[in-house]
């Protein structure tokens, strides 16, 4: 029981219709008892969707979560001491780089003590990066793990040519990966280095997860 | 004998089908081609034309509604074989074009164009709107479009001209080139290629431009405020006018504003230079390493002789 | 400034118990989105994973908008990120969900007929869900939501409708 409205209904809940199809539609539900009903059933289910109520997860994440962020095992006086900068006033003042102890590799610039904090008017952003060891982060590195087994077990769903690319492809960023890392163990207060091998990880990252999903959606 | 059962078989594979469905204004067209071409041209009618070349085992499917005419084909006895489409749509028609191994062509759109393909280049002239093209092996090529526009490919080169809009493009393998480009939003990066970028830089605009292996050719127009941010490690860095390093400069990072600075630029390449041009002047500059560069008088040189000797 | 307002701040800065306080404030809605969002994976997983995503962030939050709204703009964006891990991205719109949809909504005397309104939410295909979720529940536009799904907004709007047809008869319970 669908007439040439029924599709649109929808749309004209949400005031999507143009006008001449609402004064058309309007005209013609006053005869269409099938359509006032459908479209008092659309009312009721976006009044329920909003009206699903939210529950917290049953289990407390939050320690996992501070765990991850490195949050608890961060000295708090060196968590106050964190400011926040632009990369290029960075650049510009004079940086002391600390490594944080075992556990988390937190890569922290922080500005010398003394100098007022910046009152930029570019958004500021706190630079805390664990970009030092990136690789040595184990969440990057279940990643990147995780979709190197996605992309091993379908592997044999893509064809050659693709395998070949994307191995091609994905050699470039580890070179890239290679030449930023080796230039930051000389300089490794450089924020450009730092901001760039953090790309480069992303970017490695993101063409293993296209490729995992190419493996995957192809039957 | 053999001939002729290679003929028959060969006219087995050719065949075509053609056929014609009304569309409403405001739907789109899905099209799903596991391999072979899809080509997209424009019409004046409110209708849509699939005509298609395909093997005898397949059947093409045009499915038509209100909102949507799906294309796609089905195979009698397994997958399906290699499919050339040919459609013609409304210009204002939305376009969903996918496929595995297939090129896709569209011409004269003026609606929003998503095209996506693995084994394939994508070449597109118009769109209008959400402008979306991605390959993973296969060229990306995008002329007269306006909207936001987002460019993609793994292994190959993304040329755009004539755009007006946000545009954003990025490769791994493959040099990305942006000339004719109106916009306020720029970005182009990739791992191991070279980016040039010809085309406004507007007060209050963003522009990034970034390579690991690769040269920057970046044109900034005369009267621009800009405020420009330079970072690479093992290039350098040059000028076709004058400019003025302003701030804390090192070897690897500085900055220079040009005009009141409204708009910003960052140009990042590890290994590569970066080069800064008027309009019109970079696609003329190819031997521009060998010239002089105009450097400012405090920068550092040592750099620069080395990889003097280093060049070709 | 108010107390959230003072809280996202600390947390910019590094302050681990602001953040706290944002997780506990947001978790409850947050957590809601991804078990009803997400088929595949563990929502518990999911939302743990949005929290740290969101610490890694939080310098590009520039305060223009509430931090919630921030916050679920960044957790849809992890939850979409997280499906193409999982593949059967192509297959979310095609022509299969598009049927099975159909067959859904037409269904005039079914057993679904008795189940509760999450649960029938739980059922619909992938896309239709998340469109439906996304626009009727979280209160995004089609462009929005296309954008976010990679398809065009035509698309967006005719899997809300299936969605919404589909969900008619889940509603007393």
């Amino acid at each position: 029981m669908s007439d040439r409205w029924t599709d649109r209904l929808s749309e004209y809940l949400d005031g999507e219709l143009g006008a001449a199809d609402v004064a058309a539609l309007e005209a013609h539900l006053p005869s269409c008892a099938d359509c006032q009903a459908t479209l008092e059933q659309l009312r009721r289910v976006v009044a329920r969707a909003q009206a699903l109520d939210d529950r917290p997860p049953t289990t407390d994440l939050w320690p996992a979560i501070a765990r991850h962020v490195g949050v608890v095992s961060l000295d708090a006086r060196r968590a106050r001491r964190r400011l926040s900068f632009t990369v290029p006033q960075l650049a510009a003042a004079a940086v002391a780089l600390t490594l944080l102890s075992a556990g988390s590799a937190w890569l922290l610039l922080r500005r010398p003590a003394g100098a007022p904090p910046s009152q930029s008017t570019t958004t500021p952003s706190p630079i805390l990066t664990n970009v030092g060891t990136y690789e040595a982060n184990p969440r990057y590195a279940a990643a990147v793990a995780d979709l190197e087994r996605v992309l091993a077990q379908g592997r044999s769903r893509l064809d050659t040519a693709t395998v070949r690319v994307i191995e091609k492809n994905l050699g470039i960023i580890d070179r890239a990966i290679r030449d930023a890392q080796s230039a930051l163990a000389a300089d490794p207060a450089n924020s450009y280095l730092n901001l760039h091998l953090a790309q480069e990880m992303r970017r490695k990252l993101e063409l293993l997860r296209q490729a995992a999903a190419l493996a995957g959606a192809r039957t | 004998m053999l001939t002729t059962l290679a003929t028959l078989a060969g006219l087995a594979l050719a065949q075509q089908t053609d056929t014609t469905v009304p569309v409403r204004a405001g739907a789109r067209l899905e099209v799903n081609n596991f391999g072979g071409e899809i080509a997209v041209k424009t019409w004046s009618k409110t209708a849509v034309r699939v005509t298609a070349s395909h093997s005898s085992r397949d059947r093409i499917i045009v499915d038509a509604s209100e909102q949507v005419v799906r294309v796609k084909s089905e195979s009698r006895r397994g997958p399906s074989q290699v499919v050339d489409y040919e459609i013609t749509v409304p210009a204002a028609m939305a376009l969903a074009l996918s496929g595995v191994y297939t090129d896709i062509t569209v011409d004269g759109s003026q609606g929003e164009i998503t095209a996506e393909t693995v084994q394939g280049t994508v070449k597109v002239s118009g769109g209008v709107g959400n402008v979306s093209l991605k390959s993973v092996q296969g060229d990306v090529t995008l002329e007269k479009a306006r909207g936001r526009i987002d460019l993609s490919s793994v292994n190959e080169t993304i040329k755009a001209s004539e755009i007006s809009g946000d545009i954003s493009a990025e490769t791994v393998n493959g040099d990305i080139s942006l000339v004719q480009v109106e916009s306020s939003n720029a970005e182009a990066t990739t791992v191991n290629g070279d980016v040039l970028y010809d085309g406004t830089i507007k007060d209050g605009g963003r522009y990034r431009f970034s390579t690991h292996d690769g040269d920057l050719r970046v044109s900034v127009p005369e009267k621009s405020n800009v405020s420009v941010s330079v970072s690479t490690f093992d290039g350098d860095f040059s000028a076709c006018f004058p400019v003025q390093l302003v701030g804390l400069k090192t070897k690897h990072r500085f900055t220079l504003t040009i005009g009141s600075g409204s708009a910003r630029l960052e140009l990042e390449s590890f290994n590569g230079d970066i080069r800064l041009c008027r309009p019109g002047q970079l696609a003329k500059d190819k031997d521009w390493r060998a010239k002089n560069k105009d450097w400012d008088k405090n920068k550092d040189h040592d750099q620069d002789h080395d990889q003097d000797q280093e060049e070709e | 400034m108010d107390a959230e307002a003072a809280d996202v701040a600390l947390a910019q800065s590094g302050d681990g118990r602001a953040f706290e306080r944002l997780y506990r404030t947001h978790v409850p809605r947050i957590h809601g989105l991804v078990r009803r969002m997400i088929s595949t994976g563990e929502p518990e997983d999911v939302t743990q994973d949005v929290f740290v995503r969101a610490w890694e962030k939080l310098h590009t939050f520039r305060g223009e908008a509430a931090f919630g709204t921030w916050l679920h703009r960044l957790a849809v964006n992890v939850i979409l990120a997280k499906r193409k891990t999982l593949g059967g991205e192509r297959r979310r719109f095609g022509e299969d969900s598009g049927e099975m949809l159909e067959r859904v909504a037409g269904r005039e005397r079914e057993p679904e007929h008795g189940i509760d309104f999450e649960e029938a939410l739980r059922r619909l295909p992938d896309g239709a869900r998340q469109v439906f979720i996304l626009h009727d529940v979280q209160g995004y536009r089609h462009e929005e939501i296309a954008k976010l799904l990679g398809v065009v907004p035509g698309t967006s709007k005719s899997q809300l409708h299936h969605a919404r047809m589909a969900l008619r008869r889940n509603l007393e319970r």
